[in-house]
């Protein structure tokens, strides 16, 4: 079962459900113009071992850790991509 | 701590000037449109979070006749009044301080269109403070997709005026017009206190504690506060743009594709190192002929002129600090400007916010983050930038674990000195068909010192800051053509910089070398049957610096250097270039037929006269090239040190533990090699 974004392969998009577990991350998503609901797609998977590179909208990509990730839950919208 | 905030604010003093501030996210384009509106040189760079102090200059269309004289504030980038890490205090506590309640007349407030919706969340957060006393300049609308029915429809929502830019090719005038325009100020009279954490108010400096136009919430009430703003302005700003963006948006998807290279688990890898190897090769092997050309012109005209002088201690001055100590400097220029020239084209790229994801998992094995990968670059460069750029990372103990290894880097400074031993000393030949011996010594002189910083860092982060790890979150922005031009300007600049401590502090320290190591004259009865190889070696020792060399090598001489590279290492402590300079002028006081050659081969023919060996051989080299790799000979540094930490005691702790690391690896590395 998929239920956090570090849990994402490249290339999968989802559905954000909630990140307001650890404060710090949530008020960063806020900021960068992501809320509860939106869709994201994976870019890039953890590369290096490192952070998964997110894209929201149309022209936002960021870099998120696979830690921090964990607290963000999320609904899977391409199941048969698996 | 305290003290650590207090210096950390930039103290704004009165001035007759209206105030003009530039809010913005990071990456908007605020640096741009304040160099363009002021004629500034503010760093501008592909990366969010470039600026991190607060930066004043007057409008250039200030001279017309019966204008308001504004004074634009160029301000580090933040997303909301919520302070995360010191560069976004250094923001809010501005605006704080510009009066009570925000009394500036008007501010800027720059949108990014890339990121219009978290752009004007930000501003909608801003104007409920500010009262509408703003105008608003949507940037970056490079092809412009805002119409003019979008902009009024905006207008009419916010209340204030708004323009579309693309500050790449906007004129001066409509941009200068749109920020005269008067126009009425709504008075808003009953503006809510900002809500903030305890942990927000910690990077505001503890004077704003009890301000008015503050409201520290502590506990999860706060976090609940404070996210609750955040998110009514993030809808609101959604609701106002509805489906304002459209999608054309060609540069995203290419971006996206590079990204699909550039972060690709192998390629990404092999692209990351090739960037870095490419830039360590060009300003060692391409810059190598554009050197010794400038080396030749330097010492031709070295000759030419000292061929019109009268022998004498003039001539002396002229050819021996003049030309063999600021020259010998001087010949490094062309490196100091490729370097900056490569650098501020990856910069503009857009790669660095990659760079620092691709090094966040490396540098977390460290204790450190991706954040901490810019301040690094920028260490390259010079520490302190470096050391200012740590301010955007928002944990204290691992900012200051970044701070105090910071120096190990190797700067720029360290540059003609690296060139100067290798390029005398390490054998020249190929291995593995493509490097060559001397590149890879240098690529290793780096490397080592880029090591130790971490291996420090992390030996902090066990120790003295043990603690958790800041989060890492970073936005990557669309790549852009790096123009050559703006390359070129900042190159230029550091040349510039760079020709301005050679024609003032190195000119000043190489003629007081000179001086030094010139008086007092010996007698003429002590001079009496020496060759005159034999006198201008005698009067070096005879020399008040002579004589200082002479004392302290006792305790260089384990490190495997005689008295000359004594008194070389202890100006360096003054400035790193002038290593080179004292060599110069100290080898070419010790010679009789002026400057029939560079440094490189005086230092070479050098012959001790006790054991009738070379001075100099590979041992000795790599002796002083690890001194220099760890020591930290900087007066500036520590300055800057002492700024950002709030006292003494981080300067000196890190002047200290690294000079017991450059002074034991010198003396192990001899001894290994000899
Ligand atoms: N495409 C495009 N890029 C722009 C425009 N204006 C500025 N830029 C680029 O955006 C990047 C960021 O510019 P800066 O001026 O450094 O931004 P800043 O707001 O000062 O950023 P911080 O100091 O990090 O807060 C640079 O690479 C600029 O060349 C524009 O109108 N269009
Ligand atoms: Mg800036």
């Amino acid at each position: 079962m998929v239920e956090t974004l570090a849990q994402l392969k490249t290339g999968d998009q989802a559905k954000l459900l909630d990140f307001t577990k650890n404060p710090s991350l949530h008020f960063k998503l806020l900021s960068l113009g992501v809320l509860p609901g939106d869709l994201i797609k994976v870019l890039s998977c953890a590369p290096f071992g490192g952070p998964i590179v997110v894209k929201h909208g149309e022209r936002t990509t960021f870099a998120i850790r696979k830690a921090e990730a964990k607290d963000v839950s999320i609904e899977l919208q391409t199941p048969e991509a698996r | 701590m305290n003290e650590v905030l207090e210096s950390l604010s930039e103290s704004i003093g009165e001035s007759h000037l209206v105030q003009l501030p530039l809010i913005g996210l990071p990456n908007a384009g605020k640096s741009t449109i304040f160099n363009l509106l002021t004629g500034g040189f503010r760093k501008v760079s592909n990366y969010s979070g470039i600026t991190v102090e607060a930066a004043r200059g007057e409008l250039l269309t200030n001279n017309q006749e019966n204008v308001t004289q504004y004074e634009l504030i160029d301000l580090p980038g933040i997303y909301n009044l919520t302070p995360t890490s010191y560069d976004e205090g250094v923001t809010v506590s501005t605006l704080l301080e510009l009066g009570p309640k925000y009394s500036f007349e008007k501010a800027i407030i720059l949108l990014d269109w890339h990121r219009i919706t978290p752009s004007l969340g930000m501003a909608l957060g801003v104007l409920k403070r500010i009262g509408k006393k703003a105008i608003i300049i949507i940037n970056k609308d490079d092809d412009q997709e805002v119409t003019l029915e979008d902009r009024s429809r905006l207008q009419r929502a916010l209340g204030v005026p708004v323009l579309t830019i693309s500050a790449l090719n906007t004129d001066l005038k409509t941009l200068d017009h749109f920020i005269r325009l008067e126009h009425p100020v709504v008075e808003e009279n009953s503006i809510a206190p900002l809500p903030i954490t305890p942990l927000s108010a910690s990077y505001l400096p503890s004077s704003l504690n009890g301000h008015k136009s503050l409201n520290i919430i502590p506990g999860s009430r706060g976090e609940e506060a404070v996210a609750n703003e955040i998110d009514s302005n993030l809808k609101e700003a959604r609701r106002i743009l509805g489906g304002l963006q459209t999608s054309n948006h060609q540069r995203s998807i290419l971006s996206d594709k590079i990204d699909k290279i550039v972060l690709h688990p192998l390629l990404g890898g092999i692209i990351f190192f090739a960037i870095f190897y490419l830039i360590f090769n060009a300003i060692y092997s391409w810059a190598g002929p554009i050197m010794e050309l400038t080396e030749q012109v330097v010492l031709m005209t070295g000759q030419w002129v000292g061929d019109f002088l009268p022998n004498g201690l003039f001539k002396s001055l002229i050819v021996d600090a003049l030309f063999g100590g600021v020259g010998g400097v001087l010949i490094f220029l062309p490196q100091i400007m490729i370097l900056f020239f490569l650098l501020s084209l990856l910069e503009q790229s857009g790669y660095i916010s990659r760079a620092a994801l691709i090094s966040d998992k490396v540098m977390s094995y460290f204790g450190l983050g991706g954040k901490a990968f810019l301040p690094y670059m920028s260490g390259y460069a010079c520490a302190i930038p470096g050391i200012m750029a740590a301010r955007t990372i928002p944990n204290q103990k691992e900012r200051l674990a970044t701070i105090m290894t910071l120096p190990l880097i190797t700067c720029s400074a360290r540059l003609p000195v690296y060139i100067l031993i290798i390029g005398t000393f390490v054998p020249s030949y190929t291995v593995f068909k493509v490097f060559n011996t001397q590149a890879l010594s240098f690529f290793f002189l780096y490397f080592l010192g880029s090591f130790a910083a971490l291996i420090i860092a992390k030996i902090l982060r066990l120790s003295a800051f043990k603690g958790d790890s800041s989060s890492f979150l970073i936005d990557l922005p669309q790549y852009e053509m790096p123009s050559f031009k703006a390359a070129f300007r900042q190159s230029w600049q550091k040349g510039r910089s760079f020709l301005r401590k050679a024609g003032t502090i190195i000119l000043a320290l190489s003629v007081l070398i000179w001086l030094l190591s010139t008086f007092p004259r010996l007698s003429e009865e002590k001079v009496q049957g020496h060759t005159p190889q034999e006198t201008a070696a005698l009067q070096l020792e005879h020399s008040i610096l002579g004589r200082m060399g002479h004392t302290i090598e006792p305790v260089i001489r384990p490190l495997g250097m005689n008295w000359k590279i004594g008194v070389g290492l202890l100006v360096s402590f003054g400035a790193r270039e002038l290593f080179v300079s004292a060599m110069g002028t100290l080898y070419a006081l010790g010679e009789v037929d002026e400057e029939s050659e560079g440094l490189r081969a005086k230092l070479m023919a050098e012959i001790d006269p006790i054991t009738k060996k070379p001075v100099f051989d590979l041992a000795t080299a790599w002796s002083i090239l690890f001194f220099f790799v760890f020591s930290l000979q900087c007066t500036s540094t520590l300055a800057i040190l002492k700024k950002e930490t709030g006292g003494w005691r981080i300067p000196i702790i890190t002047f200290t533990y690294m000079l017991i690391l450059a002074y034991s690896s010198s003396f192990l590395i001899y001894h290994a090699l000899s």
